[in-house]
């Protein structure tokens, strides 16, 4: 598959966020373990520098977005960038939905962020699959709901 | 009363999830902000800049950066110049593991042996440089002596904590002056002499000396406004 057929997966890896390491880890799982041949990554910090090349390829590509913290810097960059965010996804809606899981801390995301990273990885392999046989001209954006506002609004990681 | 933030190193890491350099940035950048000098180093992640608003783009005014970046399109020196201020140090890992000679780490997404070996020198080297901004000797680092057998401290970004900026038309410019809200504030609360505002906006802000009778009549103005 040519780069540009390849969707692209795009975290935010922020690095004092542990759901930004959750989605990181996740973006890896996907890439390197559940769909090495239909996605690929650019490096976020290009989009910020507005590095030409890297913001080409985004606007070239079906992008996903997964971001740790409701300042979404991961959609933000690729909307910035002229990018369409062919899907969002949020760390956040997986805590949601398996509120036993708790991450351990930004470095090391402990059995419960590693299995929450595996569940993340999966809905975004789907949505790959999905993607990819959906016409290019018909994807429709994510919507995302249940917006939460401020970081405050965010589960505390595990006590450690 | 409110207090600014004390004045720390940021650690501005690039995220270089194509790389497994960026991957080594971001885990030695973590290492000093969890276990080498945790009370002394803040973080902001670096997409933040653009996707943030002038509390965020303010960090580089009010903190000393170290950038550290995992190639030499430098992201996270050029991105933190861009919409901050240019980083008072900046580390490029492919020059500093030739240096070094020490390897690179072959995966992007886990450190192997010689990607734990170069993070851990990186990491010294960013607590170093961090001692030098702060004028510490290693003795002195209060995290050199304090951290062993304790617990780590957490990272976290510095979003939202943000640093309160107010714009100032200065010369006809407008212009950020960092911390003055919380500085009037304090002022106002704390009955202070009004002509030593200016002398505590100074110890936050680089102001020009040619600049400097614009800047305090523009301050003075602004708190004169504010007690009204």
């Amino acid at each position: 598959m040519s780069d540009d057929q390849r969707v692209m997966i795009l975290p935010c890896s922020g690095i004092g966020k542990a759901y930004g390491s959750v989605g990181r880890e996740a973006m890896y799982r996907v890439l390197e373990d559940l769909r090495p041949n239909e996605t690929q990554t650019v490096c976020l910090s290009l989009l910020t520098l507005g590095d030409e090349q890297a913001m080409a390829r985004v606007r070239n590509a079906r992008v996903i977005t997964i971001d740790g913290c409701p300042f979404k810097c991961a959609q933000v960059n690729v909307e910035h960038a002229g990018g369409r965010n062919a899907a969002v996804f949020r760390v956040f809606d997986v805590y949601r939905a398996h509120k036993e899981l708790k991450v351990h801390s930004v470095s090391e995301l402990g059995e419960n962020g590693e299995r929450m990273a595996q569940i993340l990885a999966e809905e975004i392999a789907a949505k790959v699959d999905e993607l990819l046989q959906t016409p290019e001209a018909s994807t429709p954006a994510s919507v995302v709901v249940n917006e939460i506002e401020t970081c405050a609004e965010a589960p505390l990681v595990e006590e450690s | 009363m409110p207090v600014l933030p004390k004045k720390k190193v940021g650690l501005i890491s690039c995220s270089g999830e194509e790389f497994p350099e960026g991957t080594l940035a971001r885990m030695a950048t973590l290492r000093v902000l969890e276990h080498v000098r945790p009370n002394e180093t803040v973080t902001l992640c670096l997409p933040l800049f653009l996707a943030g608003n002038d509390k965020e783009r303010a960090f580089g005014r009010f903190y000393p950066t170290i950038a550290i970046d995992g190639c030499d399109k430098r992201c996270a020196a050029r991105a933190t110049e861009k919409y901050s201020a240019p980083p008072t140090d900046s580390i490029v890992i492919p020059e500093f593991l030739a240096t070094h000679g020490l390897n690179a780490p072959h995966s992007c997404r886990r450190l192997d042996a010689d990607g734990e070996r170069a993070a851990d020198a990186l990491a010294q080297e960013i607590a170093a440089r961090v001692d030098r901004i702060l004028g510490l000797t290693h003795e002195e680092s209060p995290d050199a002596v304090a951290t062993e057998g304790q617990d780590s401290i957490v990272a976290s970004c510095s979003c939202g904590s943000g640093i309160p900026v107010m714009r100032l038309k200065i010369a006809g410019k407008l212009t950020e002056v960092v911390g003055l809200p919380v500085l009037m504030e304090q002022w106002r609360d704390g009955n202070k002499p009004t002509d030593e505002l200016f002398d505590a906006v100074k110890i936050y802000n680089a102001v020009p000396r040619e600049m400097e009778e614009a800047y305090r009549t523009a301050v003075l103005n602004a708190y004169a406004d504010y007690l009204k």
